[in-house]
């Protein structure tokens, strides 16, 4: 096969959204948030600083966190993502939902998205962890409302709800 | 690096991913100078976002294979293209270099990881990243593939200066070995940042061979951001030998030779002067804790 | 100012929302992504704008070319300043009624020169962001550099460049203040300690960027603005001279707001620019802020330097404080409050809880070529309690008094009193509130812990810092802060629907305070209804009554008391309903749990459901002289309102690294009837993590040529989840006499003096080496620094 030629021009992105196929148009240099945001309409995931530092944006890909200001959009062809849309079953908050409304883990709600998706990603590679692992596996997803008090409350939660102690 | 405001989205650009590590070369051989590979992207997306990077073509190799391989055989060998988060978790990597994965943890956070390859960061050579300062401490060799072929070129020729490397425009960096540890090999990895997660205001990455009774028959020490390229301690390296190390005179002396010629930059963050402080406490906290329990 | 309805007194006698930790009502559409931020707006052809900003610290404009940009493809507009200027009146700001301050005009965009890093000089319209940065990137604008003045101190004196060609001396305003006999006091006293104190300059940096989406109607000359804020009628009330749209076509909708903590209680040029671009290129137009241009270009706050002196006894009794305070300002005012927001409520706060009578004051507010400083939570408290609660701790140690003690010494009593600035305070629990948090730290047992650390090389200290702060800003907050010609109040309105829910509508705004919770538990519990049949929405101007918004811990006081008196009109209608239909007195009829009940009658009863399609429908069945309807609007404007309360930190300093690691953080806080303490603790929270960034990570630092160093959030350090200490809230409930409810604001104490608390025990920990602390943030570098001038200074003597 030969190399395919470069080019800026639009392609049809299609990739996997919370267990549905999606596609959208996508110029190259579209960022994965954009796409997810104003291309297939899911504004669930929010845009902080758009150079890697906050964690707004976190979304998952492929099963792993990253942060979808700095991922192209055409990088994810052919990806499974998920989204904090796609987390509750109907009017069913995830265990994780439940737990930082019963923590009070949110405030202003603009950093919530990013940090209860990064939150799903510790406890399935560490069902339970020690306050010093939550903070610093949560240490990339800024919150400015919260003094994270309440987030590293809501995790320890979540943890005792996924185990069925709670 | 952050010169120009209201800038937050990437220029234009042509793109194209690349299948194989030939596609790829032969991509380079064509766009040459005008292209930059992108791996992880986790610093170059970033400064497409700011437009400080403006290249005409970008040559994903995300999908190549033959880049993602970790194997041991006596050394270990990474693959330009394995994951931060995948070599943490990686049984070899943990035993072939065990410095890689203490280090790993200060590199940004997971989600950052998830994406940030071990080679993209070395290709990357920002002089206050973790990677190169423990690639440079093993004395890693770095695996450069080019049209004309492949060549194999330690770390100290590799890195030359700020965020410029060995690579030709048309060569791409391959994959990483780092030799085999010695089993009385211990190591430690240090690290002063204003917060975790961010770039070191000054890091150490040390690995000792150790004679039974505690005397150290070879030292490895590598500052990060100490200078325009990870920082080898020779000096102290040399000063070690023979000691023991919970000899603390020996160390002390050793910390104080350590950051010989080094001029670090001064910025927001630390002045020239309190990073050769720091960087002889972090080397004596290190020496401290391999005395204490043998890593850190 | 006209007579104020009094005080209804306290209307929840039984309470059964009030006081309870219940969860909040709005969490599930935070959760699910549901929520509806400006970004999310999306208009039918709607357009993106972008800004182009000067690079420059202070640089003529000599020409602009956006030819090249007009013609690339997807680009609908570029405007200069000028162009603007020619469809959008001046900003013109000022202090009304103060004497010593000069009002600025304003262009939305200037023209004839760049007045700081970030200062916009053009705006594109185009298809998508993405191309109107190419825009951006294909304008070609001449600059001709000036001198750029960036130290407040050099820009004061004679000779400094100017930033404003028509502000002779760069000064706002300089204002003086004295009352007593300060100098006399000064002269007579024991001991005189002074002391200056930089502190650091911040932004609040809400994780939601500025944002405005505008869609003007040619076809009714009226427009609608989505924007971020916290304050949608003061918006649209400002923006009326500047648009020149009557108020009754302007509609301004703040739906979620992403984190405001002050910065969105000022009306920018931005919210003006956007509904002319969107009127001259006849389509919606958005704008995003980015968060390079929201560190550089949209406000900072909190750099003011103090200088202090304090007069006392040597048994450490204070008999007098003097202060000058410079604030920092950069180019221009943040509209309305303007730049002496910081300086002027840090000197109306400068004897803060201390029983001094002889106060003196002055205040500069010198213009710098950088961005423009406003409102962040806490406003002008932080600097001067820095300021002040450091230099107590040094005379503590001066005078070998223990600090703790030494604060008790020179407390107020508990009863209402007036201050030496004139602040009316309502009665508190100030001395008790520090013993409490000297009790909660074990702060016996921490010294002797301290001691043994110190013996082992290891550098623990503490420190406390108490207050008593300035809350629900209605008019009379206002006029003691300096505000001396502003009337503030809120209004809400009450409405019991005809099926029986009930619909609170309050000219507030919520981003994250849970007020749709807390003032559904108000409207509960005033109207006897279940909660879950309250619904409460703000930050829509065609539907909310009138109000100044969400900020100065104003809103649970202000929207509990207009929510308890509209409430309160409307239950008493339906008890007359009730009176009427079942023929006893209204006054027996109770409500509890969406019904009412005739009291001592278990068979009077009628579920408010039944009340409602009387009071609806019901036609003769009501009392004759009885309008339809069950709502009431009604509004508060509380006298002024001083919660109080202290806060505590412990670390521990590594003197090798400079590193500050804080173990803990304590606050009590006495912030009279607590609607929900889970909301209470978690406005404290993060109010304590702000100042933990203050103190110790954030710094908008500038060159001394005006460039911004830290443009990006790798060098603006939030402070994350390793670096917030665990913290223990504790609460005193002394309801407050002026307020309805009795409730006393609360949210910004924590930012107010948190920093102070922190700065005082990293001195507290490193007093073995003789230091003075002058200055925030406490980086590593800076400790470092001021280890090795001690150290320098101890081996001096013994060189020479």
């Amino acid at each position: 096969m030969s190399a395919a030629q470069p080019s800026d021009a639009k392609r049809l992105v299609t990739l996997t959204v919370n267990g549905l196929e999606r596609s959208g148009v996508a110029e190259p240099r579209t960022l994965l948030v954009d796409f997810l945001r104003h291309e297939l309409g899911l504004t669930g995931t929010h845009v902080g600083c758009e150079h890697g530092v906050c964690g707004a944006c976190t979304v998952r890909m492929d099963g792993e966190p990253i942060r979808a200001c700095i991922v192209l959009a055409v990088q994810a062809q052919g990806a499974s993502i998920e989204t904090i849309e796609g987390l509750a079953d109907g009017e069913a908050l995830h265990p994780i939902q439940q737990a930082f409304r019963e923590a009070h883990g949110l405030q202003c709600g603009f950093c919530t998205p990013g940090m209860v998706l990064a939150v799903q990603s510790l406890l399935e590679e560490n069902a339970d962890p020690s306050e010093q692992e939550i903070r610093e596996y949560l240490s990339g997803n800024v919150c400015r409302c919260t003094g994270y008090v309440g987030i590293v409350a809501a995790v320890q939660r979540a943890a005792r709800k996924l185990a069925g102690a709670e | 690096m952050w010169c120009m405001l209201e800038r937050v989205k990437p220029p234009r650009f042509r793109y194209c991913e690349a299948r194989s590590v030939d596609e790829a070369l032969a991509l380079l051989a064509e766009h040459g100078d005008d292209a930059k590979l992108l791996a992880g992207g986790q610093s170059l997306i970033p400064m497409l976002n700011l437009r400080v990077a403006r290249p005409a073509v970008l040559i994903d190799v995300n999908r190549i294979a033959e880049l993602q391989t970790v194997e041991t055989n006596g050394a270990l060998r990474i693959g330009a293209l394995v994951r931060q988060r995948r070599a943490e978790r990686s049984e070899p990597v943990r035993a072939g270099a065990p410095l890689l994965g203490q280090a790993l943890r200060f590199v940004g956070h997971p989600a950052i990881r998830t994406r940030g390859t071990i080679g993209g960061s070395a290709a990357h050579a920002d002089p206050a990243a973790e990677i190169p300062c423990v690639l440079s401490a093993l004395d890693a060799e770095f695996e450069l593939r080019g049209g004309a072929g492949a060549r194999v070129v330690g770390a100290s020729e590799f890195f030359v200066t700020t965020l410029t490397t060995a690579l030709a425009p048309t060569e791409l960096l391959a994959a990483i070995r780092i030799p085999a540890p010695s089993a009385r090999a211990r190591s430690a990895f240090l690290e002063i940042a204003r917060r975790h997660g961010d770039f070191a205001i000054a890091a150490v990455a040390v690995s000792v061979e150790l004679a039974e009774g505690g005397a150290i028959e070879r030292a490895r020490i590598c500052f990060a951001n100490l200078a325009d390229v990870p920082y080898r301690a020779h000096a102290a390296e040399k000063a070690l030998r023979g000691a023991r190390i919970d000899d603390e005179r020996a160390v002390r002396e050793a910390a104080e030779a350590a950051v010989g010629d080094a001029s670090p930059a001064s910025d927001l963050h630390a002045s020239a002067r309190d990073r050769l402080d720091l960087a002889k406490v972090l080397l004596r906290r290190a020496l401290g804790a391999i005395a204490a329990g043998g890593s850190a | 100012m006209p007579d104020r309805p009094e005080i209804t007194g306290t209307l929840l006698q039984k309470p059964q929302y009030v006081g309870t930790r219940i969860l909040r009502t709005e969490d599930p559409r935070f959760l699910t992504g549901r929520a509806r931020y400006t970004d999310d707006v999306r208009l039918p052809g709607m357009l993106e704008a972008a800004f182009l900003r000067s690079p420059h610290a202070h640089a003529r404009i000599a020409s602009i070319d956006v030819s090249a940009a007009q013609a690339l493809p997807g680009v609908h507009g570029v405007f200069t300043g000028r162009d603007l200027a020619a469809v959008l009146a001046p900003f013109v700001s000022t202090v009304a009624g103060r004497g010593g301050v000069r009002p600025l005009t304003q262009h939305a965009i200037p023209f004839d020169k760049a007045r700081h890093v970030g200062d916009p000089v053009a705006v594109v319209v185009a298809d998508s962001r993405y191309l109107a940065e190419d825009a951006c990137d294909a304008i070609a604008v001449e600059w001709e550099a000036l001198p750029a003045v960036v130290d407040p101190e050099a820009a004061l004196a004679p000779g400094a460049p100017l930033v404003h060609d028509d502000v002779p001396d760069n000064n706002f305003a300089h204002i003086e203040f004295a009352s007593g006999d300060v100098e006399r006091r000064f002269a007579e006293a024991d001991r005189v300690f002074s002391k200056r104190f930089h502190h650091g300059r911040l932004s609040p940096a809400p994780l939601e960027t500025r944002a405005v989406v505008a869609d003007f109607d040619r076809s009714t000359g009226a427009v609608t603005i989505w924007t971020s804020s916290q304050t949608p009628h003061l918006v649209r009330s400002l923006l009326v001279p500047v648009l020149g749209i009557p108020e009754s076509r302007i509609r301004v909708i703040a739906d979620a707001v992403g984190g405001g903590f002050g910065l969105k209680c000022q009306v920018f040029k931005e919210e003006a620019v956007i509904p002319a671009l969107s009127k001259l290129v006849g389509r919606p137009v958005k704008w995003i802020e980015d968060r390079r241009e929201h560190l550089a270009a949209s406000v900072h706050a909190k750099e003011v330097i103090s200088y202090l002196d304090i007069a006392c006894t040597r048994e450490g009794r204070f008999l007098a404080f003097r202060a000058r305070y410079v604030g920092v300002n950069g180019a221009y005012q943040a509209h309305p409050w303007t730049a002496l927001v910081d300086p002027m409520t840090t000197a109306a706060a400068l004897p803060n809880l201390y029983d001094v009578r002889d106060v003196a004051y002055q205040i500069d507010c010198p213009y710098t070529n950088r961005c423009m400083t406003g409102a962040y939570r806490g406003v002008g408290r932080t600097p001067g309690t820095t300021a002040r609660e450091s230099l107590i701790d040094d005379i503590a140690r001066e005078l070998a008094i223990d600090p703790v003690e030494l604060r008790l010494r020179n407390c107020i009593g508990d009863a209402p009193s007036v201050s030496a600035t004139g602040a009316r305070y309502d009665g508190g629990t100030y001395r008790a509130c520090i013993e409490k948090a000297r009790a909660a730290c074990d702060y016996d047992g921490f010294r002797a812990r301290q001691a043994a650390a110190r013996a082992a090389g290891r550098h623990l200290g503490i420190g406390f810092s108490p207050y008593v702060e300035p809350t629900a800003w209605g008019s009379d907050m206002a006029k003691v802060q300096g505000y001396v010609a502003s009337e503030i109040f809120d209004a809400a309105q009450v409405t019991v629907e005809p099926d029986g829910s009930v619909s609170v509508s309050a000219g507030l705004h919520n981003h994250g305070q849970g007020l749709e919770t807390t003032l559904a538990q108000v409207a509960a519990d005033t109207l006897g209804v279940r909660i879950e049949d309250v619904r409460v929405s703000m930050g829509d101007t065609a539907v909310a009554p009138y109000g100044f918004g969400t900020h100065s811990s104003r809103a649970a006081v202000i929207g509990g008391g207009t929510v308890m008196r509209a409430g309160t009109e409307v239950r008493r209608k339906m008890a007359r309903i009730v009176g009427h239909l079942l023929e006893v007195s209204p006054e027996d009829v109770e409500f509890r749990d969406g019904a009412a009940q005739v009291r001592g009658v278990p068979g009077k009863r009628m579920t408010i459901a039944e009340i409602a399609a009387v009071a609806y429908f019901g036609g003769a069945r009501r009392p004759p002289d009885m309008e339809p309807a069950l709502t009431s609007t009604r509004s508060f404007d509380p006298h002024e309102v001083w919660p109080n309360g202290c806060v505590v930190a412990a670390v521990e300093v590594d003197v090798e690294t400079g590193g500050v690691r804080i173990e803990k953080l304590w606050s009590v806080e006495d912030c009279g009837v607590l609607i929900n303490p889970m909301i209470v603790e978690g406005q404290t929270a993060g109010a304590l993590a702000q100042a933990v960034g203050g103190a110790l990570l954030e710094e908008l630092a500038y060159d001394e040529n005006g460039q911004l160093l830290a443009g990006t959030l790798v060098d603006y350090l939030y402070p994350s989840s390793t670096e917030v200490p665990p913290m223990e809230f504790l609460h005193v409930e002394t309801p407050s006499p002026v307020t309805e409810g009795g409730m006393k604001g609360m949210g910004e104490g924590g930012l107010s003096v948190t920093g102070a608390a922190i700065v005082n025990a990293v001195a507290d920990a490193l007093a073995p080496f003789g230091i003075t602390i002058t200055r925030t943030p406490l980086s590593p570098t800076t400790i470092l620094a001021l280890l090795r001038e001690a150290r320098e200074r101890r081996a001096a003597p013994t060189a020479a």
